[in-house]
């Protein structure tokens, strides 16, 4: 008979009830509300870390279950932190620019609010004009609404061309960097409209907000949290059912698939536009928390690295996503934040920010040879032991 | 005009692949429930015919029309055409070797296939039983939750039937269905193909002469890309031509 989602996909409950459970223990830990045993940079370390399993099964949704490798999903993700930045930047300077102004004896025009903004906003790029794209940056429902549509509208027509003439394999991961590669170049240009090189900033301070940052870093990680839950739902209920069949049909056999009547383009075309949004959801949740984004976020590598997360976590499993871009991102923040202590072995000093490079990539050929599905598979020798 | 007596019409048709003419000329009808037939020496083309009809190859002339309407396929791709009711049956058995024989069938089951349709999908009770019956038809009713990557090779032929007639099409091209399969099997299926060609049309094509004898339908011989001879088996087996190209060796 027919059987709940929930119980045809018991590892969804699992996740769910997990994170949970995190997200209450951090919060009790944390020095906003909590105890304070975890430092507010910490607390935002991890609401980092879920934004990046969220872009992570997104990764996963497109190259493990569907085949398509990908290795241009970051440049969504920054496109979708540029969207929210654009909104927090803008309103911020506003309020500044309205202060400073209120000092005069005549109250000033919205012209010069404007033109006061503009000059602070791109000054740095010798300029003070608005340019076009920040056409709705004073509303924030716009810029929400852009951070679904831009990442969304680019994600279809570029996929639109590839898929359409049938580009597959190496050649669409190659489009895809290249992709990414013309974004990151265009950004750095000043004219760009986005500030060039320095990218958008300050975007840890919500504009009106008077709390701590304590206590808006605990805020940004519950709004991580409840999206990893609901990307997770989303991408279970996506790959369950019979269109989670096709998809891994059409990666284990795309022109059977194609023979049985199923229009693999636009499968395709649908799941990675769908991606390249969950991607721009998580980029708009991870910039606050950084509170920095600039053009060398979304450089070819970083796509990369997102691969090699997913490649490690176990590909064609959503919770090896998760566990692949947590276990990963967190060492790496550890080994390059210089909290791994050096090792000075006498004749050579190890140190840690740069060899840890050499043990991520190590590691990735290690387990594309040796354990092709990851940390996930691990859950498959535990599963085997019960039932022996 | 009464009834439509010609399914599928092929004329004129010839594909070269670097210069070597793999398809000469061919021309081809079956009507829409008819069984038939098509032998021929390997290399002679039969798949390639195949691929022409499904919309894998183009051919560099000729007309592939089907239906009432006599709509072209060339026009069609490989999706439509199979939407257009032909379906197909690889030589080597392709099933989704990942997945469940009963995720299988379900995704050759007839139904909408785009892609929203396919994502709000949700399996009827008819659709289950039906998936059942055929797997009962293809002798896999214990396997269904089995991963077909763990099928012997005649039960991913017979998954890959299974799937065929899931899909009801119009017309059925089987590409040799009967390799590797023991002798009762191939009874049966046999079996299956004159039953499936009651309602719709069927082309099997196959090198096994034994097989085709109890097919008892008519017959079409290739040979180099064009139609050598076409008939009753006794007929086409008492042709010279034929004795010289193929049976005599
Ligand atoms: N894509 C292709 N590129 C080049 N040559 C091809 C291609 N497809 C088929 N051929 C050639 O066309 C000819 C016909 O091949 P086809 O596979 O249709 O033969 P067949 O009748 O199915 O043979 P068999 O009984 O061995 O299956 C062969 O000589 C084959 O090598
Ligand atoms: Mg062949």
């Amino acid at each position: 008979m027919r059987k709940s989602f929930v119980a045809q996909n018991p590892s969804v409950l699992v996740f769910l009830i997990c994170l949970s459970l995190f997200t209450v223990v951090v919060t009790v830990l944390a020095e906003g509300f909590g105890v304070g045993a975890l430092s507010t940079s910490f607390i935002k370390t991890l609401g980092k870390t879920l934004c990046l399993c969220l872009v992570a099964i997104a990764m996963d949704l497109i190259w493990g279950y569907c085949g398509i490798l990908s290795l241009g999903h970051f440049a969504f993700f920054g496109l979708g932190g540029y969207m929210v930045g654009m909104w927090l930047m803008y309103a911020r300077t506003e309020i500044i620019v309205e202060g400073a102004l209120a000092q005069g004896d005549i109250p000033p025009t919205p012209q010069e609010i404007i033109d006061g903004i503009g000059n602070q906003i791109f000054g740095v790029v010798g300029s003070s004009d608005f340019p076009v794209v920040w056409t709705f940056a004073d509303s924030l429902m716009s810029q929400l609404l852009l951070v679904l549509v831009v990442p969304g509208l680019l994600a279809l027509v570029f996929g639109w061309l590839a898929f359409r003439s049938r580009v597959t394999g190496v050649y669409l991961s190659i489009l895809t960097q290249a992709m990414t590669l013309a974004l990151a170049l265009y950004l750095f240009q000043n004219d760009s409209g986005l500030r060039g090189n320095n990218g958008l900033s300050g975007l840890q301070n919500l504009p009106g907000v008077t709390a701590p940052q304590s206590a808006v870093s605990l805020w940004f990680f519950w709004a991580s949290a409840l999206a990893l839950g609901a990307g997770y739902i989303l991408s279970a209920w996506v790959v369950s059912g019979k269109f989670g069949s096709v998809i891994r049909g059409i990666r284990d056999n795309e022109a059977r698939v194609r023979f049985l009547g199923y229009p693999v383009e636009s499968f395709k075309l649908m799941l990675f536009t769908l991606t390249a949004m969950i991607a721009a959801v998580a980029g708009a949740l991870y910039y606050p928390q950084a509170g920095i984004i600039n053009p060398a976020e979304i450089a070819p590598i970083a796509s990369i690295y997102l691969a090699v997360w997913v490649a490690i976590g176990g590909r064609g499993r959503l919770y090896g996503a998760v566990l692949g871009a947590a276990f990963v991102s967190l060492v790496s923040t550890w080994f390059t934040g210089g909290q791994a202590p050096d090792i000075n072995l006498g004749f050579y000093t190890v140190q840690w920010v740069d060899w840890w490079q050499v043990i991520l990539g190590l590691s990735f050929v290690l387990v594309t040879l040796f354990a092709p599905k990851g940390i996930g598979g691990l859950f498959d020798l535990l599963k085997r032991e019960d039932k022996a | 005009m009464s009834q439509m007596n010609t399914l599928l019409e092929v004329s004129g048709v010839s594909v070269s692949f670097d210069g070597f003419r793999a398809i000469n000329n061919l021309s081809f009808q079956i009507g829409p429930s008819e069984l038939r037939a098509v032998i021929g020496p390997n290399g002679a083309g039969k798949t390639t015919f195949m691929d022409i009809v499904t919309g894998k190859t183009r051919p560099d002339e000729g007309r592939v029309l089907w239906g009432e309407k006599s709509i072209s396929l060339l026009a069609l791709n490989e999706a439509q055409i199979a939407q257009a009711g032909v379906g197909r049956k690889f030589q080597k058995p392709t099933v989704f070797e990942e997945q469940s024989v009963r995720e299988n069938l379900m995704m050759a089951r007839r139904a909408p296939r785009s892609w929203w349709a396919v994502l709000t999908f949700r399996a009827s009770a008819q659709d289950r039983t039906r998936v059942e019956e055929l797997a009962q038809e293809v002798g896999l009713q214990e396997h269904l939750d089995r991963v077909a990557g763990e099928l012997s090779h005649g039960q991913k032929q017979w998954l890959e039937i299974g799937m065929l007639l899931a899909q009801e099409p119009r017309l059925l091209l089987v590409d040799e269905p009967a390799a590797g399969m023991t002798p009762q099997e191939r009874e049966h299926t046999t079996d299956l193909l004159v039953e499936a060609a009651k309602t719709r049309a069927v082309v099997v094509v196959e090198h096994d002469m034994e097989f085709v004898r109890r097919l008892n339908c008519k017959v079409t011989v290739l040979h180099e890309g064009s139609v050598l001879a076409e008939g009753g088996l006794d007929h086409v087996t008492a042709n010279p031509d034929v004795i010289d190209v193929y049976l005599g060796r």
